[in-house]
Order: C-alpha cells, then sequence, then structure tokens
C-alpha cells in the first residue's frame, strides 16, 4: 500500500501547529494491519478521543437532538446499520447509499462511497450540516450548541487548550474514529501469524480463490505484511448504473413477514418516493470515466457489516459472490477488471467461508468502548441560536 | 398542574380498578362498556353528540406555519360552524405528530411526537373549544431510560401508559411501556419481552395497548422502530433489509403487575389493539399490517389465552396495509380501514371466529385513522398515516370526513381539506363535549362498586 505524505495533509480547518496538549496515545497496529498515520496537525490524545466519543455518541449533535454519528454507524452492529439498506436521516429523509462501516476507517485514504471528502477531519461536517443527515443549520450554530451543553465544559480546554471550535470538533470526532481499528482475525493468524490451523481447509481455498480465480484481490489487495483489502480506487460494477438507468423494477418480492413473501407490482408503488440520482464518483470530478463507480470497501470484518454495496443492495455474502460470479452488470463504464468468473458451486462456497475469516477479535471491546459515552442527556431549554442572541443582546 | 377534581375523580377511578384487585377478578360483572372509538375504559364517555373533534396533525413543510398542531372542529350539527375549523393550536416544529390519548377525567389530552418523543399535553376543560398547551415533557428519552417515539397514551387510575415504538440505541423496534402519573412524571419503564415465554421468543417489538379490567389483562401489539416509522414507505417496501424489522408478536398481560403471560406469534406488525365490551364477550382484535390478517385473542376454557387467525382482510400481495380499527359499541361490528386503497370496510363481527367483510366503500386516496361515535351513527376519517408514509403528489390528500352509517352505507356529512386550510396532515382524533358535566360515567360506577376499598397506588403504582 503506498502512503501518502502526511506532512502534506492540510484542510480547511487545521492549523498548522501541532498540539503540545494531553496525553499522546500510541496506538500499536494489530496482526495484519500496517501502522496507522497520524495527521500531524491532530496527534492523538487521551482527552480528544474521550471527547471525539462523546461527541459521536450524542444525538444532540442533530437539530433536533435525535440522531448522532452513532445512530447510523451502530457500534453493536459493525459501526454500521443492519437493519437499513440505504440510511435514513433527520425526519426520516432518504440518503441515497448504504451507512459504511467505521471500523480501519482512519486507513481510508478518502471518505464516502465517491470519495469527495478527503480528511477524517473535514468529513464531520458533511453528515453535521447535510439537511438530510443531521440538518444542523450552520457550522457556527454547531459550535454555540456544544459550547452550551454543560457536559461539554471544560472538556475542549483540556483537550485542546482552548474553546469548542469548528476545527476542535473535526480533530475530536476524528480521533476517536481513528481507535476503531480491528485486526488480528484468524486470517491474519494463518497468513501473517503463522498459525497454520486458524484457517479450516475450505476457507484456505477460499484465501486461494479470493488470489486466483475469483480475481477479488485485483482491487482488493492484499500485501506481503499487512492487508487492507482495497486498492483506495473507484470502480463500475454496474451496480449503480442500474440503479441510475432502470430504477423501477416491474415488481418487488417483498417480506411481509419472517417466511412470508410476496410479489408486489412496481405501479403499486408509484405513489411514493422514486429512487434519487447516484452517479458515484462522477459527482465528485465531473468525468465521465467515472460515472456509476464507488470507492472499493475494506473487507475486514465484512462477515458483520452487512447489507453490502455502495447502496446495500444485497443482503449477504452469498449474494456478493454471485453478482461478481456473473461478472457485474454491463454498462459503456464497467471496470475492465470485472469478467464472468464460472466459479462452481464449492468455489463460491469457500470464497464465503474465507471472507467469514476476516473479523477482527477487538469487536466488543471497541462497541463496550463506544458505549462508555452516553447517549441521551438533557437538552438545552431554548434553540442554541436564541441563547445565543439573548446572551449577545444582554452584553453591555 | 395537571390535577384529577372532577366528578370522575381518582377515587371513582381507583375504585373501579380496586374492584379487581380486591375481588380477585371476579366483582365485575361483565359490561357493555364501550368507547367512542378506543378510549380507556377508565375514561368517562360521550354517548350523545359529540361536540368537538381534534385531532393532532402533522406539519408539513411548505403548507402554512409548517408546524405540528392540534386543530379543533365544531362537529355538533346544531352549531353555526358545525363541520368547520374553529382552532389550531401549533405546538413547534414537526415531531411526527402521531396518536393522543385522554386522561382518566378526559381534562387533559397528551399528544407525542414519534420523531422528537416530545410528549404534549393539552388543558381540554377550560375551554374544550379552545384548547391550551400547558406542559411538553421534553425529556421522555432520558427519563424512560432510552425509549423513542411515544405512541398510545393509555389512561389508568392516576397514570398513563405510553408505548414506546423505538430505542436510542439503533432506532430499531426494541422498547417498552413507559408509565408517567397525571402530573407528566416519569413513574416506570416496563420493556417488552425479548425472552422465549411459553414457546415463543419475544421480540421486543410494541405498538399500541389495550386493557380489560375485569380480565386484568392487557393486550400489546408491535410494530417496528424509528428507522422504517420515519422512511418513505415505498423505498421501506422494496428494501429487503428494513423489511425484515417489523414486529410479529404480541402479548397478554396481568395488567395490574405489568408482567407478561403470554406471548404470541402473530407475524406482519399486529397494530391496533381493542377490546370488545359486548356483553360476555370479552375477547381482544387486532390486524396485522403486512399480512393483513385478522386476529382474535379469547380464553379457552381453562382459562389460558389463545390467539386466533379468523380472517384476511383483502390480497395480501396488494398489501393492502390494514391501519386503523373501530369496535361498535355492541361488539358486534368493526370498521377496519385499509391505507392503500383508501378504503374503510366494514365487518360483521356477531361470530368473532368467523367474522365477515360485509361493506366497503372508498373514503379518499389514503385513509388511516377511524373514530365512531357511541351509537356508531357517526364515522370520522383522518388520511394520514405517517410522514413519510403518506403517498406523494396527487395521492396525498388530507382531510377529516365525517359520514353518516345508516348500517347499510356511508354517506358523507362534511368532510375538511386539510392542505387547503393550511393545516398539514390529519391524523389521530378524539371527541370532546363542551359541558363537561354531560360526559357518562364509567360503567364500573354504575355498577356500583363505590363501597368498594381504594387501593390505588397498590394497583397503579406499579
Amino acid at each position: 500500500m503506498k502512503r501518502l505524505p502526511w506532512f502534506a495533509w492540510s484542510g480547511i480547518f487545521h492549523s498548522a501547529w501541532v498540539y503540545a496538549i494531553g496525553t499522546p496515545v500510541q496506538l500499536d497496529p494489530p496482526l495484519g494491519l500496517p501502522p496507522l498515520s497520524i495527521p500531524a496537525a491532530n496527534p492523538l490524545t487521551r482527552e480528544k478521543i474521550d471527547l471525539g466519543r462523546r461527541l459521536f455518541m450524542d444525538r444532540r449533535l442533530s437539530h433536533n437532538n435525535t440522531m448522532s454519528c452513532a445512530m447510523c454507524h451502530v457500534p453493536e452492529q459493525g459501526f454500521t446499520s443492519h437493519e437499513l439498506g440505504t440510511a435514513i436521516g433527520m425526519q426520516g429523509r432518504s440518503l441515497r447509499r448504504n451507512s459504511p462501516t467505521l471500523y480501519n476507517i482512519g486507513y481510508h485514504l478518502s471518505l464516502f462511497h465517491e470519495g469527495r471528502e478527503l480528511h477524517l477531519e473535514d468529513q464531520v461536517w458533511g453528515p453535521l450540516l447535510t439537511k438530510v443527515e443531521m440538518d444542523m443549520p450552520s457550522i457556527g450554530y454547531v459550535v454555540e450548541k456544544v459550547r452550551l451543553l454543560d457536559e461539554y465544559k471544560g472538556q475542549f480546554e483540556a483537550a485542546f487548550g482552548g474553546p469548542v471550535s469548528a476545527e476542535r470538533i473535526g480533530h475530536a470526532l476524528a480521533s476517536f474514529q481513528r481507535t476503531l481499528i480491528s485486526g488480528n482475525s484468524r486470517f491474519d493468524r494463518w497468513f501473517y501469524g503463522d498459525d497454520k490451523s486458524a484457517l479450516n481447509l475450505r476457507e484456505q481455498k477460499g484465501f486461494e480463490i479470493f488470489m486466483g480465480k475469483g480475481r477479488c484481490a485485483t482491487c482488493h489487495w492484499v500485501d506481503e505484511k499487512t492487508a487492507l483489502f482495497t486498492d483506495h480506487k473507484f470502480h463500475n460494477t454496474g451496480l449503480g448504473w442500474e440503479r441510475s438507468m432502470f430504477p423501477e423494477r416491474n415488481n418487488y418480492k417483498v417480506q411481509l413477514a419472517p417466511g412470508i413473501f410476496v410479489q408486489v407490482m412496481g405501479a403499486l408503488l408509484k405513489s411514493f418516493e422514486p429512487p434519487q440520482a447516484d452517479v458515484g464518483r462522477y459527482e465528485v470530478t465531473l468525468d465521465t470515466k467515472d460515472r456509476w463507480a464507488y470507492k472499493t470497501p475494506m473487507l475486514r470484518n465484512v462477515a458483520i457489516t452487512r447489507p453490502y454495496m455502495h447502496d446495500g443492495s444485497l443482503s449477504t455474502l452469498e449474494d456478493v459472490v454471485e453478482f461478481y460470479d456473473k461478472g457485474g452488470i454491463d454498462n459503456e463504464n464497467k471496470s475492465p477488471l470485472l469478467m464472468p468468473l464460472k466459479l462452481d458451486s464449492e468455489e463460491k462456497t469457500a470464497l464465503v467461508a474465507f471472507m467469514n475469516s476476516l473479523t477482527g477479535d477487538n469487536l466488543e471491546a471497541l462497541t463496550r468502548d463506544a458505549r462508555s459515552a452516553p447517549v441521551t442527556l438533557p437538552v438545552l431549554s431554548k434553540d442554541a441560536a436564541d441563547l445565543y442572541m439573548d446572551a449577545v443582546l444582554a452584553a453591555p | 398542574m395537571i390535577q384529577c377534581k372532577n366528578r370522575f375523580s381518582r377515587k371513582i377511578l381507583a375504585t373501579a380498578l380496586s374492584a379487581i384487585v380486591a375481588s380477585g377478578m371476579t366483582a365485575l360483572p361483565a359490561t357493555s362498556l364501550a368507547d367512542e372509538t378506543s378510549c380507556s375504559p377508565f375514561t368517562p364517555l360521550i354517548k350523545g353528540q359529540e361536540d368537538l373533534v381534534y385531532v393532532w396533525t402533522l406539519g408539513v413543510e411548505g403548507v402554512g406555519d409548517g408546524s405540528d398542531k392540534l386543530v379543533t372542529v365544531d362537529v355538533n350539527p346544531k352549531s353555526r360552524h358545525y363541520g368547520k375549523v374553529i382552532d389550531s393550536l401549533s405546538v413547534g416544529g414537526r415531531n411526527e405528530a402521531h396518536h393522543v390519548g385522554l386522561s382518566d377525567d378526559r381534562r387533559f389530552l397528551w399528544g407525542g411526537g414519534l420523531d422528537s418523543s416530545h410528549i404534549f399535553i393539552f388543558d381540554i376543560y377550560s375551554d374544550p373549544a379552545k384548547p391550551k398547551l400547558v406542559k411538553i415533557i421534553k425529556d421522555f428519552v432520558e427519563k424512560s431510560g432510552g425509549i423513542v417515539g411515544p405512541h398510545t397514551f393509555y389512561a389508568t387510575p392516576g397514570r398513563m401508559i405510553i408505548t414506546g415504538l423505538s430505542n436510542n440505541k439503533d432506532h430499531g423496534g426494541t422498547t417498552a411501556h413507559v408509565i408517567y402519573n397525571n402530573k407528566g412524571e416519569h413513574v416506570k419503564t416496563v420493556h417488552i419481552p425479548t425472552a422465549e415465554l411459553n414457546g415463543v421468543k419475544g421480540d421486543g417489538y410494541n405498538y399500541d395497548v389495550a386493557i380489560n379490567p375485569k380480565k386484568n389483562a392487557m393486550l400489546s401489539t408491535s410494530f417496528t422502530g424509528w428507522n422504517n416509522y420515519m422512511m418513505d414507505l415505498g423505498k421501506m417496501v422494496k428494501d429487503p433489509e428494513a423489511m425484515k424489522h417489523f414486529g410479529n408478536t404480541s402479548v397478554m398481560w396481568d395488567f395490574k403487575t405489568m408482567k407478561p403471560l403470554k406471548i404470541f406469534n402473530t407475524p406482519g406488525a399486529p397494530l391496533e389493539a381493542r377490546w370488545n365490551w359486548g356483553k360476555g364477550q370479552d375477547f381482544a382484535v387486532t390486524t396485522a399490517a403486512l399480512t393483513s390478517k385478522v386476529w382474535v385473542y379469547m380464553q379457552d376454557n381453562k382459562g389460558e389465552w389463545q390467539a386466533h387467525d379468523v380472517a384476511t382482510i383483502g390480497n395480501p400481495a396488494d398489501i393492502p396495509l390494514p391501519v386503523d380499527i373501530s369496535m361498535t359499541a355492541d361488539g358486534k361490528g368493526m370498521w377496519i380501514n385499509t391505507f392503500m386503497d383508501g378504503s374503510s370496510r366494514y365487518w360483521d363481527f356477531s361470530d368473532p371466529l368467523w367474522p365477515k367483510e360485509m361493506f366497503k366503500k372508498k373514503i379518499g386516496s389514503q385513509v388511516n385513522m377511524v373514530s365512531q361515535s357511541y351509537d356508531g351513527k357517526r364515522v370520522y376519517y383522518t388520511s394520514s398515516l405517517l410522514g413519510n408514509w403518506d403517498k406523494k403528489g396527487q395521492d396525498d390528500e388530507q382531510f377529516l370526513k365525517m359520514y353518516h352509517w345508516d348500517g347499510k352505507d356511508l354517506k358523507l356529512g362534511f368532510e375538511i381539506d386539510f392542505y387547503k386550510e393550511k393545516l398539514g396532515r390529519a391524523h389521530h382524533m378524539k371527541f370532546q363535549a363542551r359541558d363537561m358535566k354531560s360526559l357518562k360515567p364509567l360503567h364500573a360506577e354504575a355498577e356500583g362498586l363505590d363501597n368498594l376499598r381504594v387501593v390505588l397506588n397498590a394497583a397503579s403504582a406499579q
């Protein structure tokens, strides 16, 4: 894996100096993961991580106090949501894409499915300010609201040596998210740890297919000493193209209750919200070659981060293998790396078995750690903007 | 601030309840108690002409002030304002206004927001034609221990049982009943079972409750969590993951102790819970929104509650989505609304194990709530199901309609276009009388139970 020169890292909110406040934290990468690059302008400290955890879990970070980061990135559900294909935001507004897992998010070189954001420190402002997500009215509103909440009194001073600011909110949240590292899976112990009994024969066969006939490693890279299972690039598999070009189907298989399914005619649903347009990476680059291309996801912990694909349209790993076995969906921009695989039933089973071996050994600990922060705390007696105006108008 | 001081006092209400406790469930004779639609049996009734209908209305961005509001409609045909909106009280914000419930003395109306989890308490006795917002509970989630989405408000003596629909951990469907007192203070949170009981595993989901005091039985049903009830209906139906997360159980509780007695497997989101108050009947009913099944709950000859799958409404593959239901006072008929085709259906429940659909009429492009007068001659309908489940575009009709029912046909009395009036989405209805003295006593009181010892705290403060 190439490393970016972190000294070149910059963002709109970032100061140039290195904070010398707080208790330094060294993240030791578990087996199978490379060292995590930490931006020089935002070194990890215990105080920032604790503050970021609190912000991450706090539902008051949304305009109407109902949504936190953790409501879509649920700790118990692999820091994604098992219950939704595509996410739901403020007042039930529809998002276009699946909530990505945050495991190992600190290793990503770009953020969001189409890679529109570059740094964790800046990424937070997308969900916070987007109307369909947390719907905060403005950056200043967020800063003022956090400043007014009792539970944050003194916390920013302890972490940063100064009061709440937009930059510090981003730094704290980024610091916490960088701690969501998970490795030392059975695969790691087998491949990098020389524990030959860590994978059974079927799983080993699955790895062989992953690296060879299955062509998975073409995009989900495995290096000699570590593996992030991504090339950090954007590919058109055809799924996004099909969703855009044929957004409605004639009928849908719908589960009414466990084991009870019906075929519902698409015409019955015409009175409801139509699918939203989504052209993937093209929305960032405006380059037609990037139409319907989405970032290669990391596969670590893939067994517990369902549903799959950028739109959460595939429920199981078996569905994913079937999709790629067919070579994706043909379209003008489909990645040339995709082609029919002609895997037999045993090969598909082995491939899924291998992917099930990628689960890290610390997931319960990460969940417990996240849940150590409170979720619901007293809301402000008045709106933050009103309290601000009351204060400035009362000032001499 | 919120006290019961009229003649339908806590004492009388408690007396009715204490009869259960003091008599070992056998002192109360079979009653023919009925509600106007779905009132708690602990709430005094309007058995004559209702004067007012309150409509808990969802604000819609771009429609009027966009705020949720309590709309008051004059429905007395002798009034010069008959069929007109006479008051609109905005509460601020779009909270996903959903259900309202009357307090045990019918002096206060509690309304919930399924999104914000705020609870709004209105004074509806000082001037019933002009309700006053007297309290907003904003810390329901915090006080309840993380319960989200206050849905049903079901009065018991001195208390309000509030069903939660979701939780603050994952916005899924695992949730609880939350008990408040009449002052608006949290008393207790009772979680819906998730363990196995009687061979059926609880799913922890919740929706509605209904109590039969004579049987000391409370039925609760199940729906889905915030993720689904806040989502666009069409998007949800197309999302296989979302459709896996609906409640599939209902629970019969010991009302007095609030302990689950039995869990029933009633797949596909069993929603409204109603008891039949017909003499000697004592069965409860629910309809499952997704599977379109009608379930009837009866005690067998050993006294054990059993759930019976007695009928199917329409064609489940069309997802007719049975929503609100309303039992007639004599317990022999029930209105069932199906949201997707905008129809109201009258079912003959003379034989509860073999109910039959007798009549069907299209009310609008969509219809949700149905409330009938005590005599069953007037039937009121509203259109909104949930803010994001309502249809879009031209099919998004929002109305209150009143029909006259003669046993054969529904004839339109009046209708109010809630969009034309710049109000929003019309949801839950409750009736009120202008003269509170005209309210009829609890049936329990008429049965001469005043001499029974009041043990309110023992019964309702559990």
